[in-house]
């Protein structure tokens, strides 16, 4: 408790640094933007202003409270256009979608938004504060893990993420594998031999992650908008002056603090983020309360749900990218991507050695959800009018910032036709359905993985047994078989159920 | 289909990787128990063995492109390799007004908001990035000579 305690003490003094609170305000006010506009979500918008946050030279622990105000605030701005146009901002708005419009069809769009503000303030603020009861902890034990059993963590990490992500395993794995197969470009650290650099100088260091984050994620997306071009603009329900009412939370309270639970722990398993935590607490609130068949027709429990678990997740995935290094989501990847770029290796030690960086980026998410609450109060009618400005500027805008962020790291022309190339590459991936968070997570968890594997047969001297050695590896490898098992074994069962009850009508 | 000949080109992209990993990566002396080419030995027979499950069993579903979104996506396509190649000759100034002016009005803007949208993009973007926040853009081959003669017409 103490460590915690003075732990926050630091962090508070470096997020509560004036230049540093306007970094967070800005974050969440750039990632409330963001997330509010429709199809660009967290992490494109992440991965499309990572190279400018990283090319304004700020220390680190300021880079990356930027960067997290502006995940988090994407979080926050997915429920504007789910509310207002019933298309949901990203991934993890999907669900609010399903009560929030007609809330705002039946004229309190006010209403729902101020409601969803509270429920997604109250989802995050329990996620930080779980956050940093847990992380400390944790941290404390993973200083035990040895090189056998951080490779069996990434084996639960990439089974987790299979199992979990996407409509198909072997796609999820297979993208997983061409991740780690291309953080194998470039020098071999340990023996200095080059690999699959085909004499090019260029990638001798190995490919830049931030060029794989632009073209995998920024490109691509601005790919897919053009070619989902939609004639015309979307329309935008209006904002009336309807609030929310001390009744609604009265009767959400329950289903907030239910679907935050459920989202931060959801959060926290590698490779599932806020979209499946919302799908989750949104299955689990109708049942437990839907007794009336309200759902889906504006009901505010089903509005507060969704978004109190959203937001709950997005604190818990960075639970085990602050204390394993492992990330939990797409998003978290990419942020600890940014953390190895500031020369800084997430995991056990860092709430150690770099307590400014680790208690620092906890404090400003305490930070950022207060101040989200507050600019999304009062402000939501500027980013409602922000919700319809046409994709026709939007898709240009995307490559501009892309090309300006690419460009300012090395100056080479080169890199902007890689991320053109990248982004081509990951329009044909997400067209056949593969999900690109799993490519990204295997690019950056790539060096840790081989270098771990490496490290633990050189101290068994080549005994491949080392790996089930212990009880944290054989737990770890037992976990990964459950996530796997499970959901197969809960599928059967369901379609078993399924047919029982054709076969009966 | 899509998901056949997709798999099938990274396929033989994964083989070229394995008969490198095979046969080429060697360290010239070596006293750990892995060397530099076993991760990607290991890695590419999982690769071999996802894409073979795909070819074996692909997804059944519609490759649904129109000719008129391939068109309008191999245009897009073109036109940021062309903004790319351009970025340095021209300068950031120049290569955005071209760039943004011709995507918007692509994608549907008027011909004059296209062009509004295009200039601004331009020359707010580069007094936002350079001025303001330090950032290296180019200023373009074509465009720094003419800042040279300004400067020296001014001192």
């Amino acid at each position: 408790m103490d460590t915690v305690l003075s732990g926050l003490a630091t962090g508070f003094s470096v997020a509560l640094d004036p230049f540093n609170l306007m970094l967070v305000m800005v974050g969440c006010f750039v990632g409330t933007l963001i997330g509010a506009l429709p199809g660009l979500g967290p992490i494109n918008g992440v991965a499309i202003l990572l190279p400018i946050a990283y090319g304004l030279g700020f220390a680190p622990e300021s880079a990356l409270i930027l960067l997290a105000g502006i995940y988090y605030g994407a979080e926050y701005g997915g429920r504007i256009s789910s509310i207002l146009l019933n298309v949901p901002g990203d991934a993890g708005a999907v669900m609010t979608t399903l009560d929030g419009n007609p809330m705002a069809r039946a004229g309190q769009a006010g209403r729902a938004l101020s409601l969803s503000a509270v429920a997604s303030f109250a989802g995050g603020t329990f996620a930080v504060i779980l956050m940093s009861l847990f992380a400390p902890a944790l941290a404390g034990f993973a200083v035990t893990f040895g090189p056998a059993d951080y490779v069996a963590l990434m084996v639960f990490a990439f089974a987790s993420l299979a199992s979990l992500v996407g409509k198909s395993t072997v796609k999820t794995l297979l993208g997983a594998t061409i991740g780690l197969m291309l953080a194998t470009i470039g020098i071999d650290a340990n023996t200095g031999v080059p690999r699959y650099t085909f004499g090019l100088p260029d990638i001798l260091a190995g490919i830049d992650f931030l060029i794989v984050v632009v073209g995998l994620f920024g490109m691509a997306e601005l790919l897919t908008l053009v070619e989902h071009q939609a004639r015309g603009t979307l329309k935008s329900l209006p904002v009336d002056k309807s609030f929310v009412r001390m009744a609604d939370l009265a009767a959400t309270k329950w289903t907030i603090a239910r679907a935050s639970v459920i989202g931060f722990f959801i959060g926290i398993l590698p490779g599932t983020g806020a979209s499946v935590a919302s799908a989750v607490a949104y299955g689990t609130e109708k049942r437990i309360s839907d007794k009336d068949g309200t759902f889906g027709t504006g009901d505010v429990r089903g509005l507060a749900a969704p978004e109190a678990a959203n937001n709950a997740a997005a604190g818990g995935s960075m639970v085990p990218m602050l204390t394993l290094g492992i990330p939990g989501s797409g998003t978290t990847a990419i942020l600890l991507g940014a953390l190895l770029m500031f020369n800084i290796q997430p995991g056990p030690m860092m709430f150690a050695q770099r307590p400014e960086v680790a208690w620092g980026l906890v404090a400003s998410m305490y930070v950022g959800n207060v101040a989200l609450l507050v600019i999304n109060l009062p402000l939501v009618g500027l980013f409602a009018r922000m919700l319809t400005i046409p994709q026709h500027y939007l898709t240009p805008l995307i490559a501009i910032l892309a090309f300006i962020g690419i460009y300012t790291i090395v100056g080479n022309p080169h890199d902007l036709f890689m991320i053109t190339g990248l982004g081509i590459f990951g329009w044909f991936l997400r067209k056949l359905d593969f999900s690109l968070a799993p490519i990204i997570l295997g690019f950056v968890l790539g060096g840790l993985f081989e270098d771990n594997l490496r490290r633990a047969l050189s101290i068994s001297g080549g005994d491949w047994s080392i790996l089930l050695s212990n009880w944290k590896s054989l737990l770890l490898y037992g976990l990964a078989l459950l996530v796997v098992i499970l959901p197969l074994w809960l599928g059967r069962r369901a379609r078993a159920a399924a047919a029982r009850e054709a076969a009966m009508h | 289909m899509a998901n056949r000949i997709f798999a099938a080109v990274l396929l033989v992209v994964t083989l070229g990787y394995a008969v490198i990993a095979f046969t080429a990566i060697k360290a010239p002396f070596q006293y750990d128990p892995l060397g530099p080419e076993s991760w990607p030995r290991i890695l590419s027979v999982v690769a071999i063995l996802c894409l073979l499950i795909i070819l074996w069993k692909p997804d059944e579903e519609a490759f649904d492109v129109t000719r008129h979104v391939w068109f309008r996506l191999t245009a897009a396509v073109a036109l940021l390799f062309g903004y790319a190649e351009l970025y340095e000759p021209l300068g950031f100034i120049l290569s955005t007004i071209l760039f943004g002016t011709i995507v918007s009005a692509m994608l549907g803007a008027t011909k004059l908001r296209a062009l509004g949208f295009g200039v601004v993009a331009g020359i707010a973007g580069y007094l936002l990035c350079v001025t303001l926040m330090d950032l290296n853009l180019p200023e373009g081959e074509l465009i720094a000579p003419l800042f040279e003669i300004s400067q020296q017409g001014e001192s």
